[in-house]
Parts: structure tokens; sequence; C-alpha cells
């Protein structure tokens, strides 16, 4: 018990050491981790914005490719059919336009003069690329007249044909840009917005640039939200088709809006998102992070608690064990203590305990009834002065034999060299007399015999008696009286 | 979900609502037999008055885009129809684009509407009529025609119907009264056009002063009338003075140059007035140049004109309804190769409006017509 408390103390104060050792860490962990996500996710949301815009932007270079393509395919199938009239050659187109998937696709002659698959007429004024087309492989141009919806024409030079003795100088398509808008419409929950842009800031594609820019000209719109240098950077950026991006705040809302140019057609593709999306991701991620820690924790703390559950249990059984070693060597000690080693029956100092426990009893008046036989050995000094001490120790182991089975029911005590006492209560006092007397029947039996023979006498509590010892000293007379009466019969006194 | 229903219902009523008034604005502004479903209206002065700086309802209600075929039910599947104009110029480039929406929309119905759309480089009657002539050899439903010159022309045209040809005129100029062409859609108030112009002109310059007029092409109807209407105008202010009539044949270029002459020739110049596309475009370059007060009032919607309108270089501009009458003239064509005459299905003269617009509309209007995209 000394070892153990310090044991249990040093335990806890341990466990509690670990506990808070390891929550100190793993907070310290969560706060390393929360900055090292938003950096994270800061960076990777501008990465994220360019590659959004940029991957809009290569789906226009690829479309207008694909277009450039398909209308050189376009030209050769022309070429290769016999057309007639103008029917004839109308339908051509028609054919060529269904087969090849192009929109609004024309030729156009020397004068100018466009032919579609429904309709020829005057383009000078209307088509101004036309002048350039001599002199380009490649033109694309945004057309935007009189209220029709925007377009991106692309056309390129052709020679060799010709209808009706004219030959062709050109063709081109005209892509409507709602049509290219909704190609470039993901779906990524709303939380990019997106507009094309012309040079001058222009919006092209009807798109809004988040709930501040609107559908308005991106530079009028950052008038005031950007500093006059930022704005005149961006500005020239736009007319050099450059890749930038910008930020501005508008009340507590933070934007970030990235933007690449599309090779040959001088747009400007921007994608914008709100800085509270990025702020919510990594608010989400921290807060994937806080809960997985927090289980971290809870499942540390479960873990040090079944721990220390177990410690406490595994000390408490430990100490229940030392205690009851302790508790049988005590007992073995104290039996030691009070047993005679010759006989094994209780001596001298356990009938003093058991005095003084009557003793205590009688003077509370709760003990009645209660009975001491005193013995004595006779012939043991002759025994032992005729055939040595082993034949006396073997006498009283007999004589204490001869007690111990008759008073059952009694408590034996080896008080002295050749004396025995023994206190009756309970049914051992009820069959006193009886046994008594049965007791010096078989002590006359054993005078003849030779055996061991112990004179006895007895005495009971009575009223006036304050003590055992008042009882232990008249059941000591009697006693004598009857070793007079023994010695009459035969048997050594001494 | 039942207050976003509410909420649109609302929306809805109130755009109806919106739409209706606008309209009526519409309507309210135009000049005679306003397109094919308008009639006159004595109100359009009060409204003007009402709105002498014009208004952004004013703006949009300029332009019509919002067309729909009527319900009247072709005979045939396919029709080939022949157009020429005057000359390649881009206030026919936005005639052009009403007509492909009317194409498109018979083509939606199943119905196949070919046509050619043609015109010089420089506005010729003697060009015209070639091309008319050539056009009757080619069995076209019908022909339509933007008289160069109505003397010149009336008379072929008379021929053609002669001869059991379908002919229509449109957009800008009708031919000569008396002609037998079968229905003209444009255009019909060119001479109040010029009026109005002039009157506007007249105002700002407090009913004093030196004017001059620069008209396009000669004998064409739509310049000759406005080039009128403004004589007329300034001949009834005692303190107003015409210096100058020139005619520009339909060239920036020569409109500028012929600016700056008369410029030269009186320098005191107050106002300029210009009845065709091309005229203000020249003049505005012209007065810039030249740091001149003169106020110039003009015609239509060339993209130049309005950047100028928008810096205050030019005082107003009448814009017509170009989109309306490409859409209505196939409509009508269709219904005239059917062998339909002028009636309860259209009317002989289908009217489209005009409307004069200020400084202040220059900037939504630039955007409606031609988008934010330099």
């Amino acid at each position: 018990m000394i070892k153990n408390r310090p044991l249990a103390r040093t335990a806890i104060i341990g466990g509690i050491i670990v506990i808070a050792f390891m929550t100190a860490n793993t907070f310290w962990s969560v706060r390393q981790n929360s900055d090292a996500t938003n950096e994270a996710v800061s960076t990777v949301s501008s990465f994220y914005l360019e590659a959004m815009a940029e991957r809009r932007a290569r789906i226009i270079t690829n479309l207008i490719n694909n277009n450039f393509d398909q209308m050189k395919k376009a030209v050769d199938f022309i070429a290769d059919s016999n057309c007639g009239s103008l029917e004839e050659f109308r339908d051509g187109i028609g054919r060529v336009k269904s087969l090849l998937g192009l929109n609004r696709f024309a030729l156009v002659d020397e004068d100018d003069i466009v032919y579609t698959q429904y309709t020829t007429y005057t383009g000078g004024s209307r088509h101004t690329f036309l002048s350039d087309v001599s002199t380009h492989d490649r033109i694309i141009t945004t057309v935007s007249i009189y209220g029709s919806s925007k377009q991106l024409c692309l056309a390129i030079p052709i020679s060799g044909i010709s209808f009706m003795g004219k030959p062709f100088k050109a063709c081109f398509v005209q892509l409507d840009i709602k049509e290219i808008v909704e190609l470039l419409a993901f779906d990524d929950q709303g939380q990019t917005h997106f507009a094309l842009y012309v040079k001058n800031g222009g919006n092209l594609s009807g798109t809004e640039l988040g709930p501040e820019i609107g559908e308005q000209n991106i530079f009028e719109a950052l008038k005031g939200l950007v500093s006059e240098e930022v704005w005149n950077e961006n500005y020239s950026n736009f007319e050099n088709e450059k890749e930038g991006n910008i930020r501005f705040s508008m009340g507590d809302q933070e934007e970030t809006l990235c933007y690449v140019p599309i090779q040959g057609t001088g747009w400007e593709m921007a994608v914008l998102i709100r800085d509270s999306i990025i702020q919510d991701q990594i608010r989400d991620v921290s807060e994937r992070n806080f809960r997985t820690n927090r289980r971290q924790i809870g499942f540390t703390l479960v873990s040090v608690a079944a721990l220390a559950v177990v410690l406490i249990l595994q000390l408490k059984k430990l100490s229940k064990e030392k205690l009851e070693e302790e508790k049988e060597a005590s007992r073995a000690f104290q039996n030691m203590a009070n047993t005679d080693s010759m006989t094994g029956v209780r001596n001298k100092h356990a009938y003093l305990d058991n005095e003084a426990l009557i003793d205590s009893k009688i003077e509370s008046g709760e003990l009645k009834n209660v009975a001491v036989v005193l013995g004595d050995i006779n012939g043991l000094k002759h025994v032992n002065d005729t055939y040595g001490h082993a034949a006396g120790d073997q006498l009283i182991k007999d004589a204490c034999t001869l007690i111990c089975e008759h008073f059952k029911q009694g408590a034996v005590f080896r008080i002295g060299g050749d004396e025995f006492a023994v206190i009756l209560q309970g049914k051992g006092y009820e069959t006193m007399h009886d046994v008594m007397n049965e007791f010096n029947r078989t002590v006359e039996e054993n005078i003849k015999t030779g055996s061991v023979v112990v004179s006895i006498g007895y005495s009971v509590l009575e009223k006036d008696d304050h003590s055992l010892q008042e009882v232990f000293a008249r059941a000591d007379q009697m006693m004598y009286a009857r070793k007079s009466e023994l010695k009459a019969m035969g048997a050594k006194t001494r | 979900m039942l207050h976003k229903r509410i909420v649109k219902t609302g929306g809805a009523m109130i755009t109806a609502a919106a739409m209706v008034f606008l309209a009526a604005c519409a309507s309210s502004q135009n000049q005679g037999n306003a397109g094919l479903t308008g009639s006159p209206d004595s109100s359009e002065q009060i409204l003007k008055n009402e709105y002498p700086q014009g208004k952004t309802d004013n703006v949009r209600s300029a332009v019509d885009f919002d067309h729909e075929l009527d319900r009247y039910e072709p005979k045939k599947d396919h029709y080939d129809l022949y157009f020429t104009y005057k000359t390649v110029h881009p206030w026919w480039d936005a005639v052009a684009l009403g007509m492909e929406e009317a194409q498109r929309q018979f083509l939606d119905k199943g119905i196949v509407i070919t046509y050619e759309y043609m015109a010089p480089n420089g506005a010729s009657a003697v060009d015209q009529t070639k091309r008319l002539l050539e056009a009757a050899e080619k069995g076209y439903d019908v022909i339509g025609v933007d008289v160069a010159d109505e003397a010149v022309i009336s008379p072929i045209l008379d021929t053609l119907i002669e001869d059991g040809k379908k002919v229509m005129t449109f957009s800008s100029s009708d031919a000569k009264e008396g002609c037998k062409r079968i229905a003209y859609v444009g255009n019909t108030h060119n001479y109040q056009d010029g009026v109005d112009l002039t009157e506007a002109l007249c105002k700002k310059l407090d009913y004093k002063g030196k004017v001059a007029i620069l008209v396009g092409s000669v004998g064409a109807p739509c310049h000759e009338d406005r080039a009128r209407g403004a004589a007329d105008t300034i001949s009834k202010y005692n303190g107003m003075e015409i210096v100058a009539t020139e005619y520009d044949m339909d060239s920036v270029d020569l409109a500028y140059e012929l600016t700056l002459n008369i410029l030269k020739d009186h320098p005191d110049l107050d106002g300029i007035i210009c009845c065709n596309m091309s005229n203000p475009v020249g003049a505005a370059r012209a007065i810039k140049e030249k740091k001149s007060n003169a106020v110039v009032v003009g015609m239509d919607h060339d993209e130049e004109a309005l950047r100028y309108l928008n810096e205050g270089v030019i005082y107003c501009l009448g814009v017509q309804d170009c989109y309306s009458i490409g859409f209505d003239t196939i409509m009508i064509a269709v219904k005239i190769a059917d062998g339909n005459a002028p009636g309860d299905l259209f009317p002989e003269l289908t009217d489209e409006i005009t409307t004069v617009i200020y400084q202040e509309d220059a900037a939504l209007m630039l955007e409606l017509l031609y988008g934010d995209i330099l």
C-alpha cells in the first residue's frame, strides 16, 4: 500500500501531462494545417481561374481552327461540283453547310457579291473585312451591325473557283457569339463568372462578370474600384492582347478576376471568382480538418481515459491482492500467536483475548450463559521423568485429543504445560453436564488401561460474577477436587 | 415557389404594361401610316413636344427588332425574289438584316425564300434600269426596287407591270405618283422628316441664321422630298436663309468636300440640313475639322454619325426603322407573289417610323445598333 499510492499519483499526473501535450500538439497542428490550407487554396484558386480562362479560350481557338479547316474542305467540295445555275449553286452551298456543320457559309466573288444558300447580295459595305481578304491567309473579325447578334466572322481567300464566269475571291462563315458562349458555359455551380471582352473592354458575350461588373464595359465598371495605375495597366493589357489579373473589393466582398487573350480574335476571356467562395472553400477544408482533429482528440482522450481506467483497475486489483496477502499473513501471524504449536489448539494468549472479550460482554449483560472447564493432565511429570520428554509431549497431545473429542462444541485452550481450559457457550453450554460425565467415565476407564488421565473441573457464570476469572477460579477448585478423586482411583497425580 | 410565381406574374404584367406603353409611344411617334398595324396619329407632335430631348423609351422604340410573321398562309413552299436598291451602303445593310429575319421565319414554317439583293457602288438610274430589265427575264416571283430616280424608273416599272411582272417598291424611295407598282414598304414621310429636322434646327438657332442643305442622289425621291421639306420650312422664317444646296451622291467623302467648300464660302454658316445617311457624316467631319459652330441636323443611323451626335458635333438625327422595312418587305413580297393586291392583307403604302434623337440618346442608340465593340 505504501508503494501503490505514489504509483497511482504518478500515473494520473503523467496521464494529464500526456493529454495536455497531445491536445496542444493537435491544436498547433490544426493551426499549421489551416494556414497551409489557406495559402494552398489561394494559390490554387489563381491557378484555377487561369485554368478556367485558358480552357474556355482554348475551346474558342479550337472552334475557330476547326471552322477554318472545314471552310477549306467546303471550297474543295464546291470546286469539284459542277453547278450550272444559281439554284444548283445555292443547293451546293446548302449541302456543304449541313455536311460540314458550317454556320452561314458564304462565297464572295471579285465584285464583292456574296452567295449564301438562300441569298445573293452586294456585301462590300456589310462585310468590310472583305477588302483585306487578298492580303491575309486568315481573317478573324468581330461584327455587330445594326442590332443584330454579335458575330465572329472567319474568312479565307480562295482561288480557282468561278461561277458564271466570275471568279470567287473569298469565303467566310459567321459564328453567332451567343452560340459560342453556350459552349463555354461549364457547370461549376455558379462559383465563377466569365465574359468575353473586346479590346476596349466592351462585353461581347452578354454574360455577367459577377454582380459588380455585370454586363458593363469592364473598364467603365472598374473605374473607382481599382487604382488608376492598375486600371491603366490592365487597359494596356487588353489593348496589347496580354493576360493578367485584377483584384478589387466592393464593400466587404473581395473579387478576383483573371483574363487571357484569345489568339487572333482581339478578345479577352475573363473569369471572375468572389473571394468569399474561396474563403468558403477554405472554411470547408478547415472545418473538415477541425472535425478530423476533434475526432482525433476525442479518440485520444477516450483512449487515455480507457487506459487510465484499466490502469486504475489494475492498480486496485494489485492493491487488493497485496492487502489480501497482508491480511493472510496477519492472520497466519495471529494464528501463530494464538495457537499452541504442539497440540494445535489455541494457547494461553488466545484464552486471555477470549477472556477479555467475554468479560466485556459480562459487563454489558449481553452474556448470561458461559462455563469454563479446566483440565489438568495427571502423571505428566512421571512420564517425563520416566519415559522422557517425547513421551511427555505425546501424553500432552493425547490429553488434548481426548478433550477436543469430548468438547467438540467448546473452545479448547492449552493454558499451561499440562493445563487445558474449555470455554462453553450456546450448545456446548447446554450439553456441558453430559459431556462432563462421559469425559469422566472415559478417564476412569483410562486409569485402568494406563491411558491418558485428565482431571477436569467446571463452573458456570453466576449472577454475582463480574468476570470469567471468577468462574475460572471455581472451576480450578473443582478440578483439584477431581484430581484427588482420581488419585484415589489409582491415577498418578503428578 | 408561390412567391416566385407571383413575382414572375407581376413582372410579366409590369413588362406587358411597359410594352403597351412603349408601343403607344412608338405609334404616337409615327408620321403617317405606321408599319403594318399603325394608323395616322395626330398626337405625334404633342408627344414630341413632351419629350423634346428624347428619352430612353424613345430610343428603344426607334428600331423594332421584335417581329413575327402574320397569319397569312403562303400558297407555295418556295419563292424566288429580286431586290435592287440605290447604292451599296450600310443603310441598306440594315434593311437586309430585317429581310433575313423574315426569310428565316418563313424557313421555320417550311417555306423557302431565295432572293437577290443587289445594288451598284454608286446610285445610278441607268444601272438600276439595266438590273430591272435583266431581272424581268429571270422569272422572279416578285421584283422589288428602291427607286433611284422616280422619273426614270417609274416608267420602267409600269412596263414591267404591263408585262405581267409583279413589282413593288421598298425602303427609302417609292416611284412617282401614278406608277402602277403594286405596293411600297418604307418611309412615306420623307418630306415630313425634312420638315422635322429643319424645325429642330431653326428652334436651336432661335429662327435666325444662314443654313445649307446637303442632299443625296439627284432625283432620289426620299432625298429630294426631305430637301423640299427643309426648304419649305426655312422659307417660313424670315430670319432664316438658305445659302447653299448641294448633292453628295450618297458619298461621305463628297459630303465632306462639299461642306468644306460651303464653309469656305460662308464662314458664318449657322447650320446644315443633311437629307441622307452620308450627308451628316461628311458634314460633321468638316465641321469638326474647321471648328465651325454650325449646327448639323441629319438622317439615319450611321455609326460615325451617332458618335458625332454623342460628341455634340451633330445636333440631332432622324433614325429610320430599317429593320422593320426589311422584314415587312419580304412579308409583303410573298403576298404579292401569291397574286394578292393591296387591301385587307397589306396596305399599298406600308409606312415605317422615323425617330428624331439627340445627344443624350446617342450612347444608347450606339449600344443598341452596334454594340460596344470598337
